[in-house]
């Protein structure tokens, strides 16, 4: 056995414990399933966990209408192919107000599809957990999470007022109002991640491997322009690069990086070796100081 | 691709650069000592030199170094760690911190625990997730009080390797002599603990000599730098042929009459055709299957989550543990633990909780404080009331026995949360340092919920195994509200 294998399957163990506690202690619980790579490896993991039975629980996909087409494309098929129950919900009433990642900040956009679209799901779903793929390593704030983390009536994370969590002991019952967001893969790092999916010969959706794409360069990020609706600024003009995606959002909230990275074996080279941490390709994190905590205190996963 | 071929050597030419390490895959290391010892600089520098680092991460430390004028214009290492936004503002860590580094040798987690009193809580929090606990110590100030609720709540958790990082040296002009008194009077401390392998080092964070690079400074040090001691540590304590014990997390049901009991291996090991029993119960069955998705196991040891497949039906649930034949758990219905309180809400005898072992729920029927660990001379004094950060010695009665070991034999089934049966709150956990059946004597003022008395609650119940889990959830209920209305309670599941 190889170091590297012993650590991810000391990985896959804890996180299938995870899933397994909190199917066992929530009455209702969902996946909230965001197609990217974490949402990958986290699908996989449920499944793993409840073999031969179904996963005991559905997909959520919370779609902004503004995911990359891939992306919709490989949901569809991957729901499909493994015969899973999904949900999808848009925040209806935000698109009827013209909601839109071009005329509206990063920060009140996401609010809006993201974090209440989210939250609206959840309540009509009566969802009393949700599994989410966050890891400690992707940002500060959420190196402070708990594998369960509770959250109040209306959604909102105090980090002041978490569970404390000891051992392998992952307590669920609820108090009033309250809800859980629950882990699996709090302690896997990205290049944990994309191991696992090369080990497992996992597949994910294809814009993670560089191609030919039409992108424009603002501000020093690389913007794929994926439909008509990708405003151009004047004297822009789509150019084609070579480019990938290290995080997958929405398309005009997240940039490219240029790469030669075209399967697997390189996107874990070029992943190891990186210099530059993940989200830095994340728009909306950049937008204030402690954004990402904002954003969780508010109910985003 | 199946789980056996995660066994595979990863075949020559590929670039899967991977830690080369021979022990553990994982080092889980916890780092406790107060801001003013220097330890978010001591993590910063270790993650900085040993390129835990990215680039863009680097640049914002750099720039906000200069927005806090803590360290001048030197780099503020612990930037790197404090991540919420009343942590920055204050400049303090308040709860803990998860962060993940490689070196070419091994896998590291750190978990960076707060240092202040107030938040012992968080800290005995962290050390329950670690294999190995680095104490820092200001060279200028030795051993203090802290120091010594630190190494109380490492051993209570459990952790039998400690560091002691001896930090600051430069600021006693790298003095072997000082040094050396600080280490006897650790030695000295560490005698009343279970620690197995006690290494002092001395460093100084904000030059990072000792912590990856060895220090010119101090040629006198001979030992490791915390580094190399980092990657060559081996973390394991057990015995090779510990007991076999998995708690049941679930019993998974599918087509084709598929039954099998889910759950981690917390100790020993287990192949197929072993015989098995439930601990609860005394019933025994052969293990047929070692089911996962990808494929069929022979054996499944410690940390591995499996699927067990029984020849005969055992009739059991979540809760209970399957265990090899020989060295059972006890099944146990009084116990008597140590404990850290967690809640701001202080102990209170009259109030409802619950006990969660492994994968069991238990309601407390009572519960009494006796003795209090005092930090200062880390004796035991006896006690009634027990409050936030407090570690207590206390004896709890259990509503109906579960299966549980002590935790100095078998940490994993013998270690527990006390939970608030109203609001669900954890509010301390905690290590069983004995445990017995039938001790819980019916005294007169005990109430004995049995199906003759919840027969108005239960009249609809019939034998099946589903109708008598649901009384037992129902009894469970029922006793959760007598509890808090301060009377003492037993469930009597026996049909």
């Amino acid at each position: 056995m190889t170091a590297l294998t012993s650590h991810l399957k000391l990985l896959e163990a804890e996180s299938i414990h995870i899933f397994r506690e909190a199917a066992a202690q929530f009455r209702n619980p969902v996946l909230l399933y965001s197609i990217g790579k974490d949402s990958t490896v986290l699908l996989h993991l449920a499944r793993k966990a409840f073999w031969p039975a179904k996963p005991p629980f559905p997909l959520l996909h919370v779609d902004t209408t503004w995911k990359f087409h891939d992306m919709i494309a490989f949901r569809d098929r991957t729901v499909k192919e493994l015969g899973l129950d999904l949900i999808v919900h848009t925040n209806h009433d935000g698109l009827a107000r013209g909601m839109n990642p071009f005329d509206h900040p990063p920060s009140v956009y996401t609010d809006v599809m993201k974090t209440q679209a989210l939250r609206q799901a959840l309540d009509t779903g009566g969802f009393d957990a949700a599994f989410g793929g966050a890891r400690r390593d992707e940002e500060a704030s959420r190196a402070k999470e708990r594998v369960f983390s509770f959250r109040a009536a209306g959604h909102t994370w105090d980090p002041r007022l978490q569970r404390p969590e000891m051992w392998q002991l992952l307590n669920g019952r609820l108090g009033k109002g309250e809800t859980v967001r629950a882990f699996p893969l709090s302690n896997w790092t990205e290049a944990d991640v994309w191991r696992y999916i090369m080990l497992e010969k996992l597949e994910v959706v294809p814009l993670y491997f560089a191609a030919e794409r039409p992108v424009v360069e603002r501000g020093g990020q690389l913007l794929l322009v994926d439909d008509e609706r990708m405003r151009l600024e004047p004297g822009e003009v789509p150019q084609r690069r070579r480019v990938r995606f290290r995080t997958l959002g929405c398309y005009p909230l997240t940039a490219a990086i240029e790469s030669d990275a075209t399967d697997l074996d390189a996107v874990v080279q070029e992943t190891l070796s990186a210099r530059v941490s993940e989200r830095a390709g994340r728009l909306i994190d950049h937008d204030q100081a402690g954004a990402m905590e904002m954003k969780k205190r508010e109910g985003y996963f | 691709m199946t789980l056996a071929a995660l066994d595979e050597p990863i075949a020559a030419g590929t670039t899967f650069l991977a830690p080369d390490q021979k022990s553990e895959a994982i080092l889980k290391l916890l780092t406790c000592g107060s801001v003013d010892d220097g330890k978010s600089t001591l993590i910063g520098r270790l993650l900085w030199d040993a390129a835990g680092v990215t680039d863009d991460q680097r640049a914002a430390i750099l720039h906000d170094s200069h927005n806090r004028a803590v360290n001048g214009e030197r780099i503020d290492f612990s930037l790197l760690l404090d991540g919420l936004v009343a942590e920055r503002e204050q400049g303090i860590t308040i709860d803990i911190a998860w962060r993940y580094f490689e070196t070419a040798r091994r896998r590291f987690v750190i978990i960076d625990s707060p240092g202040h009193e107030q938040y012992t809580r968080n800290m005995a929090t962290g050390a329950s997730h670690a294999d190995l606990a680095i104490l820092l110590v200001d060279a200028r100030h030795g051993v203090k009080r802290q120091t010594r609720r630190h190494a109380a709540i490492c051993n209570l958790v459990g952790i039998k390797k400690v560091i002691l990082a001896v930090n600051k040296m430069d600021q006693i002009d790298w003095s072997e002599s000082r040094y050396r008194a600080i280490e006897a009077d650790f030695q000295a401390l560490a005698g009343n603990f279970d620690f197995a392998e006690i290494t002092t080092i001395p460093v100084a964070a904000l030059t990072g000599a000792n912590v990856v690079a060895r220090s010119a400074e101090m040629a006198w040090h001979t030992g490791p730098t915390l580094l190399e001691y980092l990657e060559a540590v081996d973390p394991k304590v057990e015995a090779e042929d510990a007991p076999f014990r998995m708690p049941v997390q679930l019993v998974l049901r599918a087509a084709g009459d598929f039954r099998g009991y889910a759950g981690s291996v917390t100790s020993g090991a287990i192949n197929v055709g072993d015989r098995v029993v439930d601990a609860r119960s005394g019933l025994g069955a052969t293990l047929q299957r070692i089911a996962t998705m990808d494929g069929d196991r022979l054996t499944a040891t410690k940390g591995d989550a499996v699927t067990l497949v029984l020849d005969t039906d055992l009739d059991i649930s979540r809760g209970a543990v399957l265990s090899e034949i020989k060295r059972r758990p006890v099944n146990a219905d009084v116990i008597e633990a140590r404990l850290v309180w967690l809640s701001e809400k202080s102990f209170d005898p009259e109030a409802g909780y619950l006990l969660r072992t492994a994968t069991d729920l238990t309601p407390v029927t009572s519960m009494s404080v006796s003795a209090l660990v005092d930090f200062e001379t880390l004796a035991s004094a006896p006690a009634h009331d027990c409050a936030v950060n407090d570690i207590a010695d206390c004896r709890i009665l259990l509503g109906r026995a579960t299966a549980l070991d002590l935790f100095r034999d078998l940490p994993l089934t013998g270690n527990f949360v006390l939970v608030s049966a109203i609001d669900g709150a954890t509010v301390a956990g905690g290590v069983i340092t004995w445990a017995q059946t039938g001790a819980a004597a019916i005294g007169d003022n005990v109430l004995v919920l049995d199906r003759a008395r919840l027969a108005g609650l239960c009249g609809d119940l019939g034998d099946s195994p589903a109708d008598l889990a649901e009384f037992e959830r129902r009894a469970q209920e029922v006793a959760i509200l007598l509890r808090s209305a301060g009377v003492p309670v037993l469930i009597e599941t026996d049909q």
